[in-house]
């Protein structure tokens, strides 16, 4: 039973709009006159015949001579017939594809057709999967199986009118002629797989979630709203402007150097875990691994910041810098990030301790930046607030920037880390393997110990960093 | 007692709503007819005078104040049960509405779409009103007429239904099953010995089809023969008892 009171839907159920559905329509329609439409035959199984059978190439021979468009054009739009739902494949349900070969479709009823007012409701998929129970006699595939045990739960409060219904229609069923059950049949089916794909199925009403606010309604703009957008585009008209020739020339470059990076256009070393269900990828770009892949190590050489955004990264150039004994401009950096992004509680006690530590005439890791923006800094930090190392940081960011990160590329660390990296090799998984892998998911490492380990680094770099007691140093020469 | 006169009325009211759904399934196909859109206007009437029995049975019943919990809450199942059917028939009745508009019988140039089905709905029909064959009688303008009453009934369903939620308070999210998951299995044991056996689907289980279909024939065959046989039998005995007197 749905809740229905005075006021109607209540927005939650707004599916996108699907412009091109009348249009298809129209098209099924016009396939079926008898005489320029499409030509059924029969198909035989074993003692019974149904009619109304057509080929995937008869189909596409069509609409080629229909539409005019080119075979390639014909064939997308012949699949998006069959993703939608109104031709359904009858070899091989689960792939919702028009091959352009003799393999058999069959148009769907128009009960069944998708339409943008009536979604398909849980309630139905439970009767219907309750009536495929009944004919299988318990034996439902995995999928139908994990739906069925979660509608159970869900829907228990209706359940009893599932059994009732779903008994009550298959015996409606029963009395019907044999090719008209097995018609009726292949067309439930068919308009199941549509609205609850199994995996790696691709059916078109696949769209995401629903959306908040009906697409359908007109919105009306008021005059407040109208005089605010005109003060914004008058401001926008007086801002400064890059030229367009130079920022197509930054775009070209960033997608020059990226495109070999970015899973859309490259295919994933070693496979795309959300495409192969494996994630060997996840495992091997965390951030306490040894060895690292070659493409995460060509991508620090990119840009400081990339090299700075990588834990792995900026752990390695840590390394470096404490080789070189100029550690504190990374270390000042740091802080002020955990500032920027920290509690606000905290804020006055952290800002404390950095005074004291980086930017106290004398302090033990004193950073070395410009008398103006040191100025401003330490009056800044009399009333401290989120951004009120932004200054020195970035003066600090541009330091290493500009020095210390081209030292790091051409230094043995770095180099040593580009041999060492290795290079996987990438995945080839048959269907069987894939259905495997997405059986074996595993639910991977649990934040909390990924939130552990942060901490334990955190721990040891604050002990590494502890100012050098320069007097037990000197004893402790002293006593050698 | 009450309790059972609604249950069997609720009982007809989803035999009804389940017939309504196959009939709808079949709009808009080829198997679409005059006869088709004269049994879904019967299969309608038969519904909403069911619920209307139901909804005054059941809105007596929940006003009543003296009844037990338990029994408050066998009643809320019911109610449940009876409103969900009522759902399901509203949203097909209102389907029907938009699918024969789409499809009326009598334009040449709106083709009915070639589904594979092409037998009568007569049996399902049948089964809706609980008589052993259907009488059509009505002219062969039936379907344009039938929408416009159409309309209305649906408006009156939609009415009732909001009428019915405002009087009677029930949670429906609070009763609990009777059945447990695989329930539909045990209830249809009876039923399912029937002799065709597992339907095939498209091409990928033709084997016990047929092995299903061959035993029917073969079992009536037999029955057949020996039937002539001991006709034969008799013959000759009666026979032999003439010529011996």
């Amino acid at each position: 039973m749905t809740i229905r009171t005075i006021r109607p839907n209540r927005g939650q159920h707004y599916r996108p709009r699907m412009h091109c559905i009348k249009k298809l329509e129209a098209y099924m329609v016009e396939m079926q006159d008898p005489k320029s439409g499409l030509k059924g035959t029969e198909q035989k199984l074993n003692v019974t015949t149904i009619p109304h059978v057509i080929t995937g190439q008869d189909i596409i021979a069509w609409l080629l001579n229909k539409m005019k468009v080119t075979k390639e054009e014909a064939e997308a739009y012949g699949t998006m017939l069959v993703a939608y739902g109104y031709i359904y494949p009858l070899q091989n349900h689960r792939k919702l594809v028009m091959c352009n070969d003799g393999s058999l479709y069959r148009f769907q009823t128009p009960y069944f057709w998708p339409t943008e007012k009536w979604v398909a409701e849980d309630c139905d998929y439970a009767i219907y999967l309750a009536k495929r129970n009944i004919r299988k006699k318990g034996v439902l595939e995995p999928f139908e199986q994990e739906h069925y045990t979660h509608l159970h739960t869900w829907l228990n409060h209706k359940w009893d009118f599932i059994v009732m219904q779903a008994t009550e229609q298959y015996k409606a069923g029963k009395d019907r002629k044999k090719p008209d059950r097995v018609v009726l049949d292949c067309q439930e089916r068919a308009y199941w797989i549509v609205n609850r794909p199994p995996r790696r199925t691709h059916s078109a009403l696949d769209y995401g979630t629903d959306r908040l606010i009906d697409p359908t309604i007109e919105e009306k703009i008021s005059f407040d709203q109208h005089r605010r957008m005109n003060i914004f585009y008058q401001q926008a008209i007086m801002r400064s402007k890059v030229k367009s020739s130079v920022s197509l020339g930054a775009l070209v470059k960033f997608v020059n150097t990226y495109k070999s990076h970015d899973p859309f256009l490259a295919p994933c070393l070693p496979s795309n875990p959300w495409v192969t269900d494996n994630d060997t990828y996840w495992t091997l770009n965390i951030r306490r691994v040894d060895q690292c892949t070659k493409m995460r190590v060509e991508r620090w050489s990119f840009s400081f910041f990339e090299l700075l955004s990588d834990q792995r990264g900026r752990d390695d150039f840590k390394s470096f810098l404490k080789k070189e004994f100029s550690g504190e401009n990374l270390a000042f950096w740091e802080a002020a990030e955990e500032l920027k992004w920290g509690s606000a509680s905290a804020i006055a006690t952290k800002a404390a301790v950095i005074f004291k530590t980086f930017l106290a005439p004398g302090a033990p890791r004193w950073i070395n930046i410009d008398g103006r923006t040191m100025g401003l800094t330490v009056k800044g930090l009399d009333h401290p607030h989120r951004y009120v190392l932004d200054g020195a940081q970035t003066h600090v960011f541009l330091l290493m920037k500009k020095d210390t990160f081209f030292r790091y590329l051409k230094s043995p660390v770095y180099k040593e880390m580009q041999n060492r990296a290795l290079n996987p090799e990438p995945h080839n998984f048959s269907e069987a393997q894939l259905e495997q892998n997405s059986r074996n998911r595993s639910l991977g490492v649990h934040p909390i110990t990924v939130w552990q380990q942060e901490e334990e680094e955190r721990a040891k770099a604050a002990i590494a960093s502890a100012p050098v007691d320069v007097k037990a140093m000197m004893s402790k020469i002293d006593r050698k | 007692m009450g309790k059972d006169e609604c249950k069997t009325m609720l009982d007809a009211l989803n035999k009804v709503t389940a017939c309504y759904r196959h009939l709808v399934i079949a709009l808009g196909s080829t198997s679409d007819s005059q006869n088709l859109r004269e049994e879904l206007r019967k299969t309608r009437r038969k519904a909403q005078e069911l619920a209307a029995a139901n909804r005054t049975k059941l809105t007596a019943l929940l006003k009543d104040k003296t009844i037990s919990k338990d029994d408050r809450a066998e009643y809320e199942r019911l109610w449940v049960l009876f409103s969900s059917n009522m759902d399901l028939l509203e949203v097909d009745m209102k389907r029907s509405l938009e699918i024969g508009q789409d499809f009326p019988l009598k334009l040449p140039t709106r083709h009915l779409i070639a589904t594979g089905m092409t037998g009568s709905t007569t049996t399902v029909a049948a089964r809706a009103m609980s008589v052993q064959n259907m009488k059509y009688e009505a002219d062969s303008n039936v379907d344009t007429a039938d929408l416009r009453e159409l309309r209305t009934e649906i408006t009156q369903v939609s009415q009732m239904m909001e009428e019915m939620e405002m009087k009677v308070q029930v949670a429906p999210w609070a009763v609990e099953a009777k059945q447990e998951p695989g329930a539909e299995l045990k209830s249809n044991m009876s039923v399912g010995n029937s002799s065709v056996g597992v339907i095939s689907i498209c091409e990928e289980e033709p084997k016990e089809d047929e092995g299903g279909e061959r035993e029917a024939g073969s079992g009536s065959f037999c029955a057949i023969l020996i039937f002539m046989v001991i006709l034969f039998v008799a013959g000759v005995l009666g026979y032999l008892v003439v010529s011996m007197s």
